[in-house]
């Protein structure tokens, strides 16, 4: 595979076999922002309504293990690993999960404003990993990357506010659950998620879209 | 007077400059979207005087949006292509200069980008920097020039469709353009509504003598409101262009051969199809029976508001209707009618909040069980065809084919001879070459096309269909009522919404109902003290709380920090002064409290698990979380986003532009949550939302979300166009049309928040 950038039919660089957002990364289109504000606000909905139908699963894993009740907490990673594999452009991760985040307290949740602190260590977190990428590689293991680290920094905020009482071997094995259920269900859903909606076509104005595009020129 | 300094004006009068400025000159124009091999403009030439009004017309797909966007400076906001040629307006790119050419787009509120009326109006001024002393006479004059005369504090969201129209003109008209352009501006709206846009348009733009173009399909009623008629070709060349009568009559055959409705034509014929064939029905009752009546049927509406008040809006009002076996029966009325809702009662999609819904026996799964509301997914699929008004929204399958078949897939029958008859329907409707594409990537009459024929693929014995022929042109027209009729025929019983003369001339039964009267002006409430309280200083007092994880230890603490909660949320929902007692704050204070005290039960089970089953550490552990939720649960439904995006900019110093777009789509919040229970209706209605058990209700939630998101990105690129338009794009610095400013009320908020974790370090 070729690391040189190239100038592809659709205006764009490529690196590898990534379509990337247009130069310089930092400015944002207006597309750019009204798209990642409506996966913002688009995740909040399914985020609230996962509040609501999450309880018996989690319940259930908790009395096996209760760490494991990471597993059901992987789902509220989804948007910041989207957000980026969508726009790819530093700061959409974060942008995403935030908003994601404070639009699922709107309609009443259990956490209460504490949603919008975990949104934000989220969002970093995804943001982290698309960043050690240098924004150039938005495969699935850029996703499996970012949906992993999505999950380290709100870990360790939950043991301090929700799991105080976890003595330190279940709180390690808490963060851990959560990072591979980030990677797997964030990370690996998420990136399946992202080509499923750049199939209908609603992305054709964005890197995905237009790297569909690409691969249907060269096949 | 309020205000009596003199109040600088940057802008211009839009009086003194009458006839003088708007000269558009399009030279050899050209654009090819990245991945089209075809152009969608051709080397587009031609030249408007001031003041000039032109009618732009052509078939479907070619190119009269992309020329309105190429004339508003926008043409990169919504795809990446090649362009070559120019657009010059008074000599200048008229992206260079926002605000002087402005655009109003086809789909109601699809340019809505804040939740007031004053506030959308304002944001083509906010992104120019106008002075807010500025900004509000203008805001006030062009809300006034479009008759919008409701509190310009107003919502958005109670805005009507052709209200919604206006607005978007007074949001165009306040920058004072010189030209201004109208991309199918009353396409979607009935008769009565149209009519009061187009005179609302054509009195602004006499009196301010602007350059006008207008994209439009349904020739008829612009005709007279225009000097000239431009057309463009299939290719998207410029066929014609001169005084609208003379090309009328040069061009108007070939116009109509492409399927532009050209005045004076005569009314198109449904097409002779029938998409059914060699399928068997199944329960079809026999001709004229009662395919499924409705009796004395209320629905009342409760739509939530961000902010979190209810609104209850009475939809449908005592209706009765018995739609017949092989007859078509029209539902009409103004716009706010209930027609829609009337539909989703028959469709057993809406549960109506009084009377009755009978399905005739023939369709009932059972003998007994008659009310379709109660019917599963798959029952409800194999009685009913429904088509939404929106198409795009109708799709629970990837690829045209898997679109036909979808129903009869769900409904258990064998699909592989299904196939061929697939393919072959797909020919009829022209779409022969698109079995294996996605349907939401064909354009909006190939959708509509499929749709229609996709809801009646297995021949189910009802037909519903919300306003079908709205917005096509005249060859889909056909096809649709074409479906529709041959399904009649087969014997189902039909039933439209509809504003289409043709249409309501056409059918066997009319029902003709009238608006419910809409509230008057609500009396003002007495505000609250939380609403009171700037939206920031709300989120920091609540956020202030972080520490009492870690410092509450004891019963003690918790409930010494809860008692004090307590006596600040009574003085928080407390509203002082004149006006009403607002109503309904202790029932939404227990039904918002209920979720944090599930969780703080969540919390102190686990904990009591863990903890060798000792109660204490539990109770402290449930209350410690419930110390920590429950004030935001108290305090959010008063945050008002639109204040909070205003103190983020200006108190945080966060980017204007992030900021305002996530405001932007938070003002569609709650248009969101209607498209959520539109895709769960329409899967449960093409069959496909039955399933029990985790995975299925899993697959059911990724389906909606992926549908979810899809729909809403969908229209990221009209609302990324229209906030262009008004001068979006090139914004560094901005200015906002209300004061951010610093409370008494927000310091009480503060140390509020600081009294909770005092005391509980305090015990």
């Amino acid at each position: 595979m070729s690391t040189t950038s190239n100038r592809t039919a659709t205006g764009l660089t490529t690196r590898g076999r990534y379509v990337l957002a247009s130069r310089p990364l930092a400015r944002w289109r207006t597309i750019d922002l009204v798209v990642t504000a409506f996966l913002g606000v688009a995740f909040g909905l399914a985020y609230w309504a996962w509040g609501i139908a999450y309880a018996a699963p989690s319940t259930a894993l908790s009395t096996i293990f209760p760490p494991l009740a990471g597993i059901t907490g992987a789902p509220w990673l989804m948007a910041g690993v989207v957000g980026g594999l969508v726009v790819r452009r530093p700061g959409a991760a974060l942008f995403a999960e935030t908003l994601a985040a404070v639009v699922s307290m709107i309609p009443g949740t259990k956490w209460g404003v504490e949603v919008l602190i975990s949104g934000l260590l989220q969002g970093i977190g995804a943001e982290i990993g698309f960043a050690i990428l240098g924004y150039a590689a938005f495969g699935l293991g850029a996703a499996l990357l970012a949906g992993a680290l999505s999950a380290p920094l709100e870990a360790v905020y939950e043991w301090f506010v929700y799991w105080t009482d976890w003595d330190l071997g279940y709180k390690v094995a808490y963060l851990a659950i959560l990072t591979a259920a980030g990677a797997v269900i964030a990370g690996g859903l998420g990136y399946l998620l992202t080509r499923g909606v750049a199939r209908t076509g609603a992305l054709d104005m964005l890197p995905p879209g237009q790297e569909l595009r690409e691969h249907a020129l060269g096949a | 007077m309020p205000d009596q300094r003199p109040v600088p004006d940057p802008l211009p009068d839009p009086l003194s400059d009458h006839g003088a400025a708007g000269a558009v000159v399009v030279d050899g124009l050209t654009w090819r979207p990245y991945g089209r091999a075809a152009v969608v403009l051709d080397g587009v030439s031609f030249a408007l005087p001031p003041g000039r009004r032109v009618l732009l017309a052509g078939a479907s797909g070619s190119g009269k949006s992309t020329l309105l966007r190429a004339l508003a400076g926008v043409l990169e906001s919504a795809g990446a292509g090649e362009a070559s040629g120019s657009v010059r307006v008074d000599g200048a790119d008229p992206a260079a200069a926002p605000g002087s050419v402005g655009l109003v787009l086809q789909e109601p509120g699809s340019a809505v980008v804040a939740s007031s009326l004053e506030r959308d109006t304002a944001f083509g001024l906010e992104n120019l920097q106008t002075p807010p002393e500025v900004m509000r006479p203008a805001v006030r004059a062009a809300l006034e020039a479009v008759g919008l005369t409701m509190p310009t504090d107003s919502s958005t969201l109670a805005l009507s469709g052709g209200e919604q129209q206006r607005l978007a003109l007074a949001g165009a008209l306040v920058m004072h353009p010189d030209v201004l352009l109208l991309d199918e501006p009353t396409a979607m709206l009935d008769d009565e509504t149209a009519q009061v846009v187009r005179s609302v348009v054509d009195a602004v733009v006499r009196e301010r003598g602007l350059t006008l173009v207008v994209a439009e399909h349904r020739l008829g009623p612009w005709v007279d409101l225009v000097d000239d008629l431009l057309v463009l070709g299939a290719g998207g060349a410029v066929l014609a262009f001169g005084p609208v009568q003379e090309v009328l009559a040069s061009h108007g055959p070939s116009l109509l051969a492409e399927g532009v409705w050209v005045p004076g034509a005569p009314d198109p014929v449904p097409a002779h199809l029938d998409v059914v064939a060699g399928i068997p029905a199944v329960g079809m009752p026999p001709a004229g029976a009662a395919t499924m009546t409705a009796e004395q049927v209320t629905v009342v509406h409760r739509t939530r508001t961000l902010h979190g008040t209810p609104r209850t809006t009475t939809a449908v009002d005592a209706a009765s209707l018995e739609v017949r076996a092989g007859r078509t029966t029209a539902l009409v009325g103004p716009s706010g009618s209930g027609k829609s809702s009337l539909l989703g009662v028959l469709a057993g999609l809406v549960r109506p909040t009084a009377g009755t819904v009978t399905a005739h026996r023939d369709l009932a799964p059972e003998p007994t069980r008659t009310d379709p509301a109660n019917w599963s997914s798959a029952e409800l699929a194999a009685a009913v065809a429904w088509v939404p008004q929106n198409a795009t929204r109708s799709f629970v399958a990837d690829t045209a084919r898997g679109e036909l078949l979808a129903t009869s897939a769900a409904l258990g029958r064998d699909i592989e001879p299904l196939r061929a008859r697939a393919d072959s329907v797909l020919e009829i409707l022209g779409l022969a070459g698109a079995a294996d594409t996605d349907p939401r990537r064909l354009s909006s009459g190939e959708q509509r096309r499929l749709a229609v024929a996709a809801a009646l693929f297995h021949a189910p014995a009802l037909v519903l269909a919300d306003e079908p022929t709205v917005g096509q042109d005249r060859q889909t027209w056909s096809v649709v009522m074409g479906l529709v009729d041959g399904a009649r025929r087969r014997g189902a019983a039909v039933a439209m919404s509809t504003h289409d003369p043709v249409v309501i001339g056409s059918a066997d039964a009319i029902l003709a109902l009238t608006a419910a009267p809409r509230g008057g002006p609500q009396p003002q409430a007495a505000r609250t003290l939380v609403e009171r309280v700037g939206p920031l200083a709300s989120l920091a007092a609540v956020l202030l709380l972080l520490p009492l994880p870690a410092l509450v230890h004891s019963v003690r603490q918790a409930l010494a920090a809860l008692a004090v909660e307590t006596l600040w949320a009574v003085v928080a929902l407390a509203a002082p002064g004149p006006g009403l007692r607002p109503t309904g704050r202790v029932r939404r204070l227990v039904a918002r409290l209920a979720a944090p005290a599930l969780g703080a039960v969540f919390v102190g089970w686990s904990s009591w698990l863990l903890g060798g089953h000792d109660l204490t550490i539990a109770l402290v552990a449930a209350l410690r979380v419930l110390a920590l939720v429950a004030p935001g649960a108290i305090v959010l439904p008063y945050v008002d986003p639109d204040a909070l995006g205003d103190q983020l900019c200006r108190w945080l110093r966060l980017p204007a532009r992030p900021v305002v777009a996530a405001g932007a789509v938070l003002s569609r919040f709650q248009a969101l949550t209607v498209l959520w229970a539109e895709i769960s209706a329409i899967r449960r209605v093409r069959g496909v939302a039955d399933g029990r058990g985790s995975v299925a209700r899993f697959r059911q939630l990724a389906a909606t979300t992926v549908a979810l998101l899809t729909g809403a990105l969908a229209s990221a690129t009209t609302l990324a166009v229209a906030m262009d338009a008004r001068g979006f794009a090139s914004v560094r610095r901005r200015t906002w049309l209300h004061p951010a400013v610093w409370r008494p009320g927000d310091l009480v908020a503060l140390l509020a928040g600081l009294s909770v974790v005092l005391t509980a370090a305090a015990f």
